[in-house]
């Protein structure tokens, strides 16, 4: 296996695993509100149904792939990577800057599970039915950008296993981790890591929309770090930048 | 059916947060694929252009966004 090829690779699984990461620990914390308030067992349903859905998709939709040209399926998924890594990007340079607050974990555990009391103190019968299905579209919604991410990021060049490993181990790292502390995984610096993905996706989209429009780029899959690099450099800059009015408006 | 109204909300929301950024990029891939097509570009050339109208897209959106909460905030 040559350098190039292990690097793209690798710069799979890690792209893979590091947003993913950031999608289980979201899910996780509205998973850990509903069993903490409802029980265990609406939380692991609605869980294990929102999985099967997810497991359906990709066993419907996996095949499809195979029939679509390379080069339509590199530009359709450099698109949409540029598309969602560039939104990524521009929240975590605006959240880097103080313009919109971080993720909060703590809180968004709070609301949820001051929302699901208010639900189930309305309608006591269905209290179950209620939690299972919190849990049911925090799993799903946020299993869906996984599904998406490992999609993307690894169709271009027959890398989906790879980047699947990548998110199956943040799946278990955050299940572990999760399960070791039973709170919010609030302590996750979340907006680095979305800096990161943000920069990842984005170089990643650039690179599969340009080969989808036939460039061939010099160092082949290499210039992926080169990308990485520029993006993550003008996205720190433009952080640094935004900083200034973001002060002045607090005072 | 609130559940598939909010996927399909989520989704989209996935990729057009910001939709001016979202159809900014859009258009640029499309002028690259048409200059590549019509005006014989270089291939280098035009992906060096995707990569600085993708830093310009981005960087306008995170400046214009700041610009918006400031102003709103005084």
């Amino acid at each position: 296996m040559d350098m190039a090829h292990l690097g793209v690779e690798s710069s799979a699984i890690v792209a893979a695993f590091l947003a993913s990461v950031v999608e289980v620990v979201e899910a996780f914390t509205i998973v850990l509100a509903v069993g903490t308030l409802s029980g265990w067992r609406p939380a692991w349903l609605g869980t294990f149904a929102a999985l099967g859905v997810l497991g359906m998709l990709i066993i419907i939709l996996g095949p499809l792939l195979g029939q679509v040209p390379i080069h339509y399926l590199q530009l359709f998924v450099g698109m949409l990577l540029l598309l969602f890594g560039m939104g990524w990007l521009r929240k975590a340079i605006l959240r880097s800057a103080g313009i919109i607050p971080l993720h909060d974990e703590d809180l968004i555990f709070a609301k949820e599970k001051a929302g699901l009391e208010a639900e189930t103190k309305a309608r006591q019968s269905s209290k179950n039915w209620i939690a299972g299905l919190a849990a049911f579209k925090a799993v799903l919604l946020e299993g869906l950008e996984v599904v998406f991410i490992v999609i993307a990021v690894g169709s271009g060049h027959g890398m989906l296993w790879p980047a699947a490993l990548g998110a199956a181990g943040a799946c278990v790292a955050v299940l572990i981790i999760g399960v070791m502390v039973a709170k919010p995984l609030s302590t996750v610096p979340e907006n680095t890591l979305k800096f990161c993905v943000g920069v990842m996706l984005s170089a990643f989209g650039v690179f599969w929309t340009g080969e989808g429009l036939g460039i061939e780029w010099p160092g082949a899959d290499l210039i992926l770090i080169l990308f990485a690099a520029i993006f993550l450099a003008a996205g720190w800059a433009t952080s640094q930048y935004l900083r200034k009015p973001a002060l002045l408006a607090v005072r | 059916m609130k559940i598939i109204q909010k996927v399909l909300a989520e989704l989209f929301s996935m990729f057009m947060a910001d939709a001016r950024m979202s159809l900014s990029t859009v258009a640029l891939v499309i002028i690259m694929a048409g200059l590549l097509k019509f005006a014989a570009l270089s291939a280098l050339v035009a992906g060096g252009l995707l990569l600085v109208g993708c830093l310009v897209i981005v960087i306008e959106a995170a400046v214009r966004d700041t610009r918006k909460r400031v102003a709103a905030r005084s």
